[in-house]
This record gives structure tokens, sequence and C-alpha cells, in this order.
């Protein structure tokens, strides 16, 4: 890794020039929120948002998408083709990046998924950091911090970025786009105080110790019963969630009945037909099985297989969901035996 | 063979049917797989005495519509209901909330019930009555919808009417939560299917689509008190299209 000071100033530059050879993506204002989008300009980049409505996992394996269209009558394929659009996506935080890992793990494993791949290839990663919310708990899995999966980390010091450059091609793009200079002693002693600040910041307090030992000895406590009574089973936190990587496929024929889309869509094991099979049977019949199995996957069954929670800790369920399900407290639950 | 399709209408504004006609970047791919017997709203012919599928919008509300719909049921292999009316009780069900003969007589004038609508019955939605296929919820229906559901019927594939709530389709639109904006949103417990239209149109869910099998009423109504709404304005909101079911149970 390398690094650069990057004037705040020259961002717009940047950008301008990221836009010349890349669709660049970054978080844009939406209602009071953000959500990340194509940027028309660069003046619309927000980099001081809080959070986006959905994750940018969206650009790598979209809520929709056709995976191939093909003929009805013989069965063909017409299309199976990659999105290969080359993007910049400008703006994520620690957690997001870190996000990205969790979903390489899955995607990119052993048969990795031809779509997710493409895409993942042919995007860069521009990080840049932030401050905590009341939501935010990236802290309680290390998530807070990033040091690969990322092209270009910018960390605020003030009037300017300090640049991590991850990649070659991160470096050829500040060299071609930004004047910049090389840090000093003092950048460096910035960046310490604003990651001090940074770490003091959160107010969430999610205690995580032994939570492995406790998902199994209280896989039978009443929690799980008085989550499920709250539960809308809506899905919601599912489909903000930056690690949740679940999709069903069906296929959609054209009016004429002719041809056809194989698409793919997200899934949530919240929904009550996630683990439904033939003839009818459901492994998970109850909302407080679904809520329990949500849970023991993140923080347990994930964890077992890759050595990290699926969770980063973004806060995005905390703020979709309206029966106020979500990790801390849950956790909490799971330390105190009570659902507070 | 192309199957034999008849639209009809019972109790509704048509509105469905309308909606039939608007989709016109796909009537002429849709009228090149079927055979369409009949249309209430476009034909000018009778209905054909036989026919494979037949679409019905509108609810049931005098003696003649039921017995039409049991004679089309027993005609039809294949019955979709089309719409809110067909499907819920819909508007027409809200009839239900009052004294049926009253009301007539306060649109009519005294005397009227009898003239205007002979055999009048409490308004319901067709599966009070026989068995439906397949179902196409909402007020009105999305066409998209529409064309997914004929494309299974077509197929003899079984009927996926969504049974979950509106919130994950919600989410996907990236509208900012109703809820987060003081407003109440009857999404939280009504069937998906739509893409929530209506949220993602700045308007908050009304429940057009009836309330999802898998919906948490109990809960939803815990959420929506402690927002700061009354007691009552889950079941309020939900009477607008979903009456007839209250009064079913
Ligand atoms: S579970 Fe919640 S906090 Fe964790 S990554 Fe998913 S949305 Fe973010
Ligand atoms: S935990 Fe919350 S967001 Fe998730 S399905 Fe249940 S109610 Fe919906
Ligand atoms: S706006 Fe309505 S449909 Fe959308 S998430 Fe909120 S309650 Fe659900």
């Amino acid at each position: 890794m390398f690094f650069r000071i990057i004037p705040k100033r020259e961002i717009p530059e940047l950008v301008r020039g990221l836009a010349s050879q890349f669709h660049v993506i970054g978080p844009v204002a939406k209602d009071g929120s953000f959500v990340y989008a194509p940027l028309s300009a660069p003046a619309e980049l927000r980099l001081d948002y809080d959070t986006t409505l959905l994750p940018a996992k969206e650009w790598f394996f979209p809520s929709s998408e056709t995976l191939m269209r093909f003929t009805v009558a013989d069965n063909v394929v017409i299309d199976d083709s990659v999105d290969e659009t080359k993007r910049v996506l400008f703006g994520l935080h620690p957690c997001d990046v870190n996000s990205l890992l969790l979903m390489d793990n899955v995607f990119l494993g052993d048969n990795p998924d031809p779509y997710y791949k493409a895409r993942r290839d042919n995007t860069l990663i521009v990080g840049v950091s932030c401050m905590p919310n009341e939501h935010c708990f990236c802290n309680a899995w290390g998530t807070d911090e990033t040091h690969w999966g990322f092209d270009i980390f910018l960390s605020d010091i003030g009037e300017d970025y300090y640049a991590s450059i991850r990649s070659v091609m991160g470096a050829e793009l500040v060299d071609r786009y930004v004047a910049g200079r090389p840090i000093t002693d003092d950048d460096t002693a910035a960046f310490q105080r604003r990651t001090a600040e940074f770490k003091a910041a959160f107010t969430n307090d999610v205690d995580t110790s032994q939570l492995p030992v406790l998902l199994d000895a209280k896989f039978d406590s009443d929690i799980w019963e008085k989550l499920g009574e709250k539960c809308l089973a809506c899905g919601a936190c599912s489909m903000v969630c930056p690690t949740c990587y679940c999709f069903d496929v069906h296929d959609v024929l054209e009016a004429d009945q002719l041809t056809g889309c194989r698409v793919r869509t997200w899934d949530s094991c919240q929904f009550k037909e996630f683990a439904e099979v033939a003839h009818g049977h459901n492994f998970r019949d109850t909302r407080a099985s679904r809520v329990k199995y949500r849970y023991y996957h993140k923080q347990w069954g994930y964890l077992s297989k890759f050595e990290r929670v699926l969770c980063v800790g973004c806060g995005r369920c905390t703020r979709a969901c309206k029966a106020q399900i979500n990790p801390p407290r849950v956790v909490r639950a799971l330390q105190t035996g009570l659902v507070d | 063979m192309a199957p034999r399709v008849v639209v009809l209408s019972l109790a509704s504004d048509f509105g469905c049917q309308v909606q039939l006609s608007n989709m016109t970047d796909e009537i002429l791919d849709v009228l090149g797989v079927i055979d369409l017997g009949y249309w209430q709203l476009a034909s000018s012919g009778h209905m054909p005495t036989e026919y494979d599928v037949a679409i019905i919008e509108g609810a049931v509300t005098t003696d003649e519509h039921l017995e039409l719909l049991r004679d089309v049921r027993q005609t039809a292999a294949v019955v979709i209901a089309m719409g809110a009316c067909a499907n819920t009780g819909g508007i027409p069900g809200l009839a239900n909330l009052v004294d049926l003969d009253e009301r007539y007589t306060v649109v009519y004038g005294s005397g009227s019930a009898l003239k205007v609508a002979p055999g009048k019955r409490a308004p319901m939605p067709l599966d009070e009555f026989i068995h439906v296929d397949y179902h196409v919820p909402g007020c009105p229906i999305d066409t998209s919808e529409f064309l997914r559901v004929l494309s299974h019927v077509l197929l003899g594939m079984k009927d996926r009417v969504p049974n979950l709530t509106m919130c994950a389709s919600c989410k996907l639109n990236q509208t900012v939560c109703f809820f987060d904006r003081g407003q109440l949103c009857l999404g939280l417990v009504t069937r998906a299917g739509c893409g929530a239209r209506c949220p993602s149109l700045n308007r908050p869910c009304t429940g057009c689509r009836g309330v999802a099998p898998d919906a948490n009423l109990e809960s939803a109504r815990t959420i929506i008190v402690a927002a700061g709404h009354r007691a009552d304005a889950l079941e309020n909101g939900l009477r607008i299209y979903n009456t007839s079911q209250e009064v079913r149970g």
C-alpha cells in the first residue's frame, strides 16, 4: 500500500477524470436519505453521507437480473452475456468495502458466479472514511477498518484526504487525474488523530463475548419466540443488508410466449416460502424459527466456514426493521436472556 | 390450439378491464396466443357458451352475479380473479359496513332496492362461492403481473400470487419508509406483487391487494400505535378494500 495526500478540492477533478473512462457510481441525496446512483456531475457526489438505503451489493448482484434469454419451443439459450461495464464505485464506507469481501467468499469460491465475477472484475472501489451514526456498530466485528478490498481509500484529515492506494490501477488513476502530494509525518499523525476520534465516536455497545457459545447454548431459549412475535416476516432486513446473498430464480416469458428470461431476484430467509419444499413441507414455518435462522446463519454458520461473521454492523437493518429487530438487540437478548 | 378466453365483469367500475386495454405494448402479442371469445368492455357480440379461461372482474353483489359466476365455473377450466373487487370484495365490499336496505334507500330513494337491484347481496369476492385458480389482485391490476399470471395459465403452472407483505419490494425501490416520515402505511401487512408502486409514487400503501397471508397483524398494530397512530388506524385503513374479508372473518 502506498499513500498520497489529495486535497478535497481536487475530488471533483478526480471524479471528472474517472468519468471519462468509467461509469461512476456514488452516494447521492434522495428524499432526505442517500442512494448509490450513477453520477451525472461531480457535484452530486455526497461524501458526507451517513448511509445509503440499499447497499453497494446492488451493483454486483442486482436485486433483479436476467441470467439468460431463451426460446420456449426449442429451449435454446439466445443470450447469457454478462455485464462488463467498466465502473467505479466511489465513496464506500469501511463496512461496505468489507461487505463485498464477505460476498466474494460466497460468489467467487470454488464455482465463481460469472455474473457477479464480471461486475466485480470490472469495478474499481474507492472507499471513504466516515463517522459513526447512532445505528453503526461495525466496531463490534472489526469491520470499522479495511486494509484490502479497495483500489483507493480516502481518509478525511480535514482539508485533505489521506489516500491509501492498494492497486496499480488506483495508483495510475490518482497519478493521472490529481496533483496531490506525498504524505508527511504530520499527515500520518493527523490520520491517527482522526482514527482515534472515529473509534471514540461509537455509541452502540455490542457485547459479542462468546457469541457462538451463546447461540448454541440458547438454541431453545424463549427469546426467539418473543422476537418471532414481533417480526413482520417482511424481509426488509435482508433486502437492505450488504451481506445477505440469497436469491430465487424463475422464468418470465414475453407476452408472445415465444421467448423468455431466466431472472434472479433477491430472496430472504424471513419469507415464509423460503424454506418450503415440494409437497408443501416447510422447514421454517414459524417467524420465530426464521428470525433465529437469520442470526444463526450470520453469527455462527458463516463464521464456522469463513472465520468472519456475516454482518458488517452497517445498521441498515436497524433502520429498516419496523419491529426493531436488529443485531445489537438480538445480541443483547442472547447475553441477558431478555428481549428488551 | 389457443385457449378461448372470456373477460367479464360483476360489480366493479371496469377499471381492471381498462388496464387490460392499457397494455398497448403487449396486447397484440397476447391476442396472438389466446382466442379472445368475449371481452365485456370491448366486444359488441355476446359471450360464447364454450370457453376455457374466464377472467372475472368485480365482486358478487346480486343473485344474478352469483348465478353467472357458478355457471362460468361450470364451463371454464380456469378462472382468474382480476382486481381488488374480485379478490377481496374491494370497494363494493364497503357496503358490508352498513345496512344494505338503508343504503339503497339513501342512494336511490325509498322502496328502490327491489327495482334497482333485485336479489341484492352483501358484496363478496369470488372465492366466497367458487374455487378460483389464479389471482391478480390490486386496484387496478398491475399489467405486468397480469401478463405473468396469463403466462402461468398458458403453461399450466400453479398460481404464484405472493403471500408476503409489501416492505421488501419497497426497500428495493429505495423509498424512504412512510413510518420514518411520520405517516401510516399499510404496506406492513399488504400482499406484495405490485412492486410497491404507490409508495414509490409517494403515496402510502392503502391495502388494495388485500392482507398478505403471511402478515403479522398483531405486531403491525403495535408498531402503528407506537408510531403515534390511533389504535384502530390499521383496521380503519384496511377497510377501504378489505371489508368483505373482515366480515367473512
Ligand atoms: S445484519 Fe444489519 S447491520 Fe449487519 S450487515 Fe446486515 S444490514 Fe448491516
Ligand atoms: S426482522 Fe424486521 S425487517 Fe426482518 S423480516 Fe422481521 S420485521 Fe421485517
Ligand atoms: S413505506 Fe410502507 S411498504 Fe414501504 S417499507 Fe414502509 S411500511 Fe413498508
